[in-house]
């Protein structure tokens, strides 16, 4: 058991469509981009990716041969470490959404829960797991994530859960900030409370189908307000000022 | 495309930072002062000079007069080079300074006509050493100075006049206002100096934890990755390296969190943090979730408790999770186990029975914040103890 690691349980009884489209499918792996400056956990997250039946297209230490590999490479999912020498993590969400808008990221983190995760969270990312989740919780995220479903720690959903809260406080809260539906801060505060989306939708009386919708939701909402605030902020600093 | 067969890159290593201890000397404020107070005096010397020529025809003893005005100027000159060569005068030279502006002022009885004792040494240079008394002992001992001073003149003056009180009364107050001053800029230096310490310290911390992760972390999760993959004892030196990495990142998010408040207000984040420990997760805002120090210390305990109970009913390696959420006006911490759950109505019973247990303990630190607690538990979902506190 690792001890500590916040993860929620969904994982366990995650029954997505990936697991199905890799035994239906199975000449055609999920191609795999790690990302990661310590060449220990890309050879091990290359090796448990590659022994459950996933290619590994390539593994990088930087931020920007990241994104420079990206567009070649292809893969469906990337496996990246937020703290990177060259650029932060938030950057290269950027650069390979920007590269590959259908491109899946999934976030690994040693560190606990912080800011970073948030703001990765806002830029792109579809999941989150530490690193010091268990082997078979990893891989199960990475078919979860390139399925298109999210993949939430209860730390993380309780820092969105924060945001959404500090935005409708913030004093230009207007009709520009986003706000959760009733239902969709019940479903996050479980999440958070470590309820899997299983129980959720036992308790809430709704498939688990919905309660991945309803988590979906809530990141789509920050990703659009972080959007529009990015480009108030381009608009408000001179974006057709000639740049570098 | 594999990563295999490449030689590894080192691991990062994290040392420990070298500390500098702050320098000790006189204080930054100090030198600008004593230089102002060198212009002052020389500005004050040549200001005697001219009123001691424009006043020359009145004097009985012009060359004393003149020979006075010399050992002022070469006072002033030797004391100007002597304080900043020391960096503010002390001991010896304080005094010195004192009785050779007394005698200066004692030696115009000399050169004054006894009936014309209309001006003597211009006040503006006999107040040199009261502020430089102020500024280097206090004010107490620049009003001792401006008394003595007081004194001679009336020794001058034969008698008490006007004229006499009122510099008496101006001397002590340039005394005492300069003495007190100088206390206010002491103390606005050594704030700011904590303020630049604590913010350094506060840099130091997330430096460190930023080292902490790029090595010790990274290492801890590999062996705890590993050693479950091996299994046998390497299963179990991997648990042990997970038990430590996770206690470690609970430590760096408590240390940095637990930054004191202005108006001894404190973050509850770190406090629960530090009250949740490892084995739990610990969902909460980024920001920090402010509360006065008495409420956090009661909330932490709260949690504390109810974290207790649940290593004690449901087994200490059973799983519980910590919810922190601000709602603005309130503060509702939430814990969470998947133990088979309280039956119905059996809490209620147990507090009809008069048996003080935790949920009693829980609630009783809950209700003195003004807050409520509700326990409810789901069968198959285990138990949630709601705390609802309100700010005030």
């Amino acid at each position: 058991m690792s001890a500590g690691s916040p993860e929620p349980r969904q994982g366990s009884d995650a029954d997505g469509p990936a697991q199905s489209t890799r035994s239906e499918q199975p000449a055609q792996p999920i191609r795999v981009l790690v990302v990661d400056d310590h060449p220990i956990w890309r050879d091990a997250v290359g090796r448990d990716l590659e022994a459950a039946g996933y290619e590994i297209v390539a593994a990088v230490g930087l931020g920007r041969q990241a994104v420079r590999v990206a567009g070649s490479v292809r893969p469906d999912v990337v496996v990246l470490d937020l703290q990177l020498p060259d650029l932060h993590g938030v950057a290269v969400i950027a650069g390979l959404l920007e590269a590959l808008p259908q491109v899946r990221v999934l976030v690994l983190s040693a560190s606990g829960e912080q800011q970073d995760v948030l703001d990765a969270v806002k830029a792109g990312a579809t999941g989150y797991l530490v690193k010091s989740a268990a082997t078979a919780e990893f891989v199960d995220a990475v078919a979860r994530v390139a399925a298109g479903d999210t993949v939430f720690t209860p730390g993380l959903a309780g820092l969105v859960l924060g945001e959404f809260r500090r935005l409708a406080a913030s004093p230009d809260a207007g009709g520009s900030v986003p706000r959760l539906t009733t239902r969709e801060t019940e479903v996050l505060r479980l999440v958070a409370k470590g309820l899997s989306y299983r129980q959720i939708a036992d308790r809430l009386s709704l498939s688990h189908r919905t309660v991945q919708n309803h988590v979906q939701n809530t990141l789509g909402k920050l990703r659009l307000h972080n959007r529009v605030e990015l480009v108030r902020y381009a608009l408000k600093h001179g974006l057709d000022e000639p740049g570098d | 495309m594999s990563p295999r067969g490449r030689p590894p890159d080192p691991v990062p290593v994290y040392r420990n930072p070298v500390v500098k201890p702050a320098r000790p000397g006189p204080s930054a404020y100090e030198v600008p002062l004593w230089r102002s107070l060198a212009v002052f005096r020389f500005a004050a010397v040549a200001f005697a000079a001219l009123v001691a020529l424009n006043e020359s025809a009145h004097f009985d003893h012009p060359l004393g007069a003149a020979a006075i005005l010399l050992a002022m100027a070469l006072w002033t000159v030797f004391t100007s080079f002597e304080f900043r060569r020391r960096g503010g005068p002390r001991g010896v030279l304080l005094v010195a300074d004192l009785a050779i502006t007394c005698a200066c002022l004692l030696g115009t009885r000399l050169v004054v006509p006894s009936d014309d004792i209309a001006f003597t040494v211009p006040m503006v240079w006999i107040a040199g050493p009261v502020i430089s008394w102020a500024v280097a002992l206090g004010r107490w001992a620049a009003g001792c100075a401006a008394l003595v001073i007081s004194a001679c003149s009336v020794v001058v003056r034969s008698g008490i006049d006007l004229t006499g009180v009122t510099e008496a009364g101006l001397l002590l107050l340039a005394g005492t206002a300069t003495g007190h001053l100088v206390i206010l800029t002491a103390r606005a230096e050594q704030r700011v100096q904590q303020a630049a310490e604590a913010q350094a310290s506060a840099r130091e911390r997330t430096r460190l934890a930023r080292g902490i992760h790029d090595s010790v972390l990274q290492v801890l999760a590999l062996v705890e990755r590993r050693g479950a993959e091996i299994g046998g004892e390497a299963a179990e030196l991997g648990r042990l390296a997970g038990e430590q990495g996770a206690a470690l990142r609970a430590l760096v998010v408590a240390e940095a969190e637990a930054a004191p408040e202005a108006g001894g207000w404190e973050d509850l984040t770190g406090a629960l943090a530090r009250a949740a420990g490892a084995a739990v997760s610990f969902a909460a805002p980024a920001d920090p979730v402010r509360l006065p120090a008495p409420a956090v210390a009661e909330v932490a305990a709260a949690v504390a408790a109810a974290l207790d109970n649940v290593a004690r009913h449901v087994g200490a390696e059973a799983k519980a999770w910590l919810l922190l959420e601000d709602e603005g006006d309130h503060v509702v911490v939430t814990v969470r186990d998947e133990g088979p759950g309280i039956a119905p109505g059996r809490l209620a019973e147990a507090a009809a029975g008069g048996r003080l247990g935790v949920a009693s303990s829980i609630r009783g630190r809950i209700e003195d914040l003004g807050g409520a607690v509700e326990i409810s538990s789901i069968p198959g979902q285990g138990t949630e103890i709601e705390m609802r506190v309100p700010r005030r």
